[in-house]
Order: structure tokens, then sequence, then C-alpha cells
């Protein structure tokens, strides 16, 4: 279904929704940083910049309680979370490379044992998808064959209008109902052209042969060269829309507290640290391969993504300038 | 495929500690008994796979289920004090609450070696995961061969399982073949001298319609494969057990895998033909 909803409009919207006790998270400043966040009203929102920290967060936040526990004696009472945690959510404004990342973590968190933290937020939330008007240096979400326009993982897409106003495009049933339940705010599409969109400045990767690469060279000089300096500060999973790697962690009391699942990183000397003090990747070069190995040909193995949606945040990031995109394309050349 | 819909995956069973049993100076076994009466009459898990087990309070830690699955109504984790869990799970006392999850991985496909003689090799730490297996097979003794346990640690005193070791070498379906490396027997000892691989070689156990099953440091496996691959054993006769870091234990947390090989999935067993297919990530 394609509608046109003017900007006046798309804040009525989401205030009503917000009226209606929807939790909406869209991109805002918070103290000085954009971070896709609950919302208290339109007026809250900012469209103009990419959060510093991806959309996933909406479905695998950094902290989760997953259980708590109270102790008395030699007693234990184990308690699950409140399934109200759960609140119906409307994630709005979100980037194409952060929302096409969300059906990719959809693979892991659903096969074999069912992570209903990730999936269970993931029913309740409509995603409503925002193209991109603007890339910087860091963007390569193009090289990865998606795009300032790309509609995965949206049920409704939003493209800024010449004259003001967004084109809107459903592609799910979700995105329907959030249509069909408010349609006095949306009209028929005009004629009006799509704003400029961003047009990030990679070439395509040949993903194919990159992983061709990849099954082969486990062991290579690459990986020294692109990865010695790594100082294992973690920062790009912390940043990355698909990196869906976690601790699980106890805190609290000898009385009480709870049992925390919490964002890891494959950069992190402990990651893999045998309690032996064996570690089978001793080396920041053993653990930046594992980071472009998961990405590119792990994850393609076992569900057959990529986990990389390009949107540059690692590169951004890095404190010592490590960029994933060139390292790619580097390999794509082999 | 397992089917979870709607549950917390990370909730733990609640067990109470039954027995504690110190194997070495730093090595304890804990027998648990499950606190939910239903899941004490319905947990099943086959022999090689492992759970994960928490201390409320300080967090969770995963090791194999070392009793065998014959054996009903509670289940064994031997474990090393090294870390905040496990010495919080040291200080636990017969009748206190910790948790588990599990079963989780894949097991010893024991079916396929029903008629066939076995040799399991061990070292040090490592003896519990194959002692579920000892202990599943000498439940079901008539259903294999010979059975041999070459069994090593540095000192007698880091030997685990002590009684059991006795008990194997005086039944006589069993032949044990016990080792400490130079310099860490007394004067009391009764076993081998030498490291595991060399007193394998010396034991000598024929190839023909044999399992040998593997599990020690990295060091050990190392030098044990091509002591085996002398004997005349093929990949394919040949199992291990990796212990890779893991939290989750279902996949998910992504830090166990060797390759595209997720261990706490794929794994914990495989045989050394899976292994020599991985690369050197463990």
């Amino acid at each position: 279904m394609q509608k046109y909803i003017n900007q006046q409009n798309l804040n009525t919207l989401l205030d009503t929704l917000i009226t209606q006790g929807i939790r909406v998270v869209a991109p805002r400043m918070n103290a000085g940083t954009p971070l896709y966040e609950p919302i208290a009203g339109a007026n809250e929102m900012i469209t103009d910049q990419l959060p510093r920290r991806s959309a996933k967060e909406a479905f695998f936040p950094v902290c989760e309680d997953i259980m708590t526990y109270e102790k008395e004696g030699q007693k234990v009472t184990v308690t699950d979370i409140d399934p109200a945690r759960f609140p119906e959510t409307l994630l709005f404004g979100v980037r194409p490379c952060d929302a096409a990342a969300i059906p990719v973590l959809d693979a892991v968190f659903s096969w074999d044992y069912k992570d209903e933290f990730f999936l269970e937020r993931r029913r309740k939330t409509t995603i409503v998808g925002l193209a991109c008007t603007a890339a910087d240096d860091a963007c390569f979400c193009t090289a990865v064959g998606l795009s300032p326009s790309d509609t995965k993982g949206s049920d409704l897409f939003l493209t800024p209008l010449e004259g003001g106003g967004y084109a809107c495009e459903s592609f799910s049933d979700k995105g329907e109902a959030l249509i069909a339940n408010n349609k006095e705010l949306f009209t028929e599409p005009n004629n009006s052209k799509s704003l400029p969109l961003a047009e990030p400045h990679t070439e395509k990767f040949d993903l194919k042969k990159v992983k061709a690469w990849l099954d082969e060279h486990f062991e290579d000089p690459l990986w020294d060269g692109v990865a010695v300096r790594c100082v294992g500060c973690g920062a790009c999973a912390f940043v990355c829309p698909a990196c869906h790697c976690f601790d699980i962690v106890d805190e609290g009391t000898e009385k009480a507290g709870k049992r925390r699942k919490n964002w890891d990183a494959c950069g992190f000397w402990k990651f893999t640290h045998h309690a032996s003090g064996h570690n089978p990747r001793d080396g920041q070069p053993k653990r930046y391969r594992n980071r472009i190995m998961h990405k590119f040909k792990y994850y393609d193995d076992k569900f057959g993504q990529t986990l990389c949606t390009g949107c540059g945040r690692c590169v951004r990031v890095c404190p010592v300038g490590i960029d994933i995109a060139g390292i790619v394309e580097e390999i794509s050349k082999k | 495929m397992c089917d979870h819909i709607n549950k917390n995956i990370y909730l733990p069973y609640l067990v109470t500690v039954a027995e504690v049993i110190d194997e070495t100076p730093d090595v304890r076994t804990l027998r648990l008994v499950f606190q939910d009466e239903k899941v004490r009459d319905n947990f099943t898990f086959r022999a090689g796979q492992f759970a994960e087990y928490s201390a409320f309070g300080a967090g969770e830690s995963t090791f194999c289920i070392a009793s065998s699955p014959t054996r009903a109504g509670y289940i064994e984790c031997s474990f090393r004090s090294v870390g905040r869990v496990t010495e919080e799970l040291r200080r636990l006392e017969v009748g206190d609450t910790m948790g588990v999850r599990g079963p989780y991985g894949n097991s010893y496909p024991i079916e396929e070696f029903y008629g066939k003689n076995l040799v399991f090799v061990a070292g040090g730490i490592a003896l519990p995961p194959l002692r579920t297996l000892i202990w599943n097979c000498l439940d079901l003794r008539d259903k294999f061969g010979d059975i041999t346990v070459v069994y090593g640690a540095r000192t007698e005193a880091d030997l685990v399982y002590k009684h059991e070791l006795k008990e194997w070498q005086e039944r006589g379906d069993v032949h044990l073949v016990k080792t400490v490396d130079p310099g860490g027997n007394g004067p009391e000892w009764d076993g081998s001298v030498g490291f595991v691989p060399t007193v394998l070689g010396e034991a000598a156990p024929s190839a023909e319609n044999t399992i040998a099953l593997v599990c020690g440091p990295p060091i050990m496996i190392k030098f044990t494969l091509p002591v085996l691959e002398k004997l005349g054993f093929t990949d394919e006769q040949v199992y291990t057990t990796l212990e890779n870091r893991m939290k989750c234990g279902l996949g998910k947390c992504g830090r166990c895998n060797v390759g595209n090989v997720y261990v706490c999935k794929d794994g914990p067993v495989f045989s050394a033909k899976q292994l020599k297919a991985m690369p050197m990530e463990f």
C-alpha cells in the first residue's frame, strides 16, 4: 500500500500513539548523543543524524535482566521476568542499514532454541524505516547489497519528498495496520519527487567471492596485517547493528540479585579465555579474524546471510582506524 | 530441533547439593538433585552432553554432566576452582541450592559402539567427560568388548575419582592403566610413571574393532592422536570432546565456535575426522 503523510500529520501520528500508551522509539538526542530511545513526543525526534548505536537495542538491549534470584538460608527462589517488559512499540525513523539488520538477527535468535527476549519484542514492534539522505565517507551499505532506500526489515517505509512530507509504502501486515488504524492522517500518494538520497562512495563487493576466499584462508598473513594494531576495545561490536554476541552475568549480593544478558565483543581477550588459561584466540589478529569470518562466512554458512549492513559505524568509532570496508574490498580483489 | 516457544530459555532448574566429594585439593564433585519432582523424574540426557551450572550471585559455568545417564535421580559435575563461579560453587554445602540449565550439545554415539572394544584416554581434570561414558558402558557391560582406561595426571594427588579408579582396577572387566608424570609418584604408587601418550603407546591396545575416546589438555591430545594413528586407529575410530568457553550453551552468544562449528550445538563430541577438518582454533 502506498500513501503520503505530511510532517504535521506524522507528528500527530507519533503523539497519538504515545497518548494511546504505545512506546515510540525514535532517534533522539541524549546529552548530545543521538540514540534510538523512547520519546515522550514527536518534538523530541531527530531525523537528520545517524544514531550513535544501532536500532538493534530496541530488541536486544545493551543490558537486560533475564531473571532475578533471592536466597534465604539454603533455599533460592528464582523469578522469571515480567512479560509486561515487552510493550507494544513503534520503532520509528530507522535507517535502512539498521532496519535491514533486524531480520538478519532473527535467524540466530530463533533457530533451535527461541530467545523470547528478542522474539517477543519483534512480535510487538512495528518498524518504520526512513530513506537516507546523507552519507559520509564511512557509509558502505551499497557495497553489501543494500541501499539508502532499501526497505528490508521495514514494516512501513518513508521516503522524504521535495516540498515536505513523506511517501509511505507498507511491506507487511503491521505496516498496513499502522496506516489503516490512522487512515485520517494519510492521503493518497502525490507526484512529488523524492529528496536526493544518499550516495555512499563504494562499489558493490562480490560477497560470494569474499566468502570463497575466507573459506580457504583461515591462516593468512592478511590477518596480522589488518589487525595487529587492534586494541581490543570492542567498540566496533557495540555500535554494530548485526553483532549479537553476549555474556551472561550475575549482579547482586549474597541475598538477592539478577542475572543479566549483556552485550559482549569478540575483540575482548577474555571472550574465549578458558578457565585453564588456554585461549584459542590468543592474539588480536585471531580475534579480528573471527569478526570478519563471522560476518562474511560463518553466518552465511549457518543462515545464508551476511552479518553486515554497511552502516559504517565500526569504521567511525575505531580508535586505530581499522576499516572493515577496506579490508573486505581488499579480500574481494584477491 | 527443540521447541521452546514462549519459554525463558535462560531460566535454570533449581537443584540441591546432595553430596560433596573432594577429588583433589582443588577439584570437587557435586551430586545434584532436582528440586522439582517433575523435573527429577523426567530429566534425561546422553553421555557427552554438558550443562550450565550456576552459583546465584556469581554466575554460570560450563561443565559436562559427569555422571552416567544410567544413574537416575541425580546428576554430577566435577570442577576445579579457578574463578569467581567455581570458587562460589566450592563454597556450597550439602543442602544448598544451585542452578542447572541443560542438557545441551550432542553426545557420544554410544549405540554405534555396541559390540566394539573401547579405549578411554584421559589426562588430569579431563576424566569427567569420559567418566560419564565409562559408567554408561559399564552399566551396559554386555554390549561392549574389552574396555581399557588409560588415565594420567601430573601427580598422584591430581588424579580425580580415585575411589572409582580403585573400583575399576579391582573389577575384572576393565583394564585400567593409570599413570603419573615423572616425579609425580609417591612411595606407595602402584601405577605407571610417564606421560599419557607414552603410556598409551606401551599399553598398545589393538585398533581392531575398537573405538578410542580421548579427552585432555590440548598438549595431551596433540601427542596422543599420532600414537593412536601408529596403533592403527583411523580418524573415524577416535572421538574427543572440546571444552571451549561458553555462555549461553544454546548457539546464540557467539564465542565457542571453532571456525563455523559451534561447539555448543555441533559438539562437544567430535570424531578425530571432524576435528582435523576444523581450523586450529581450540
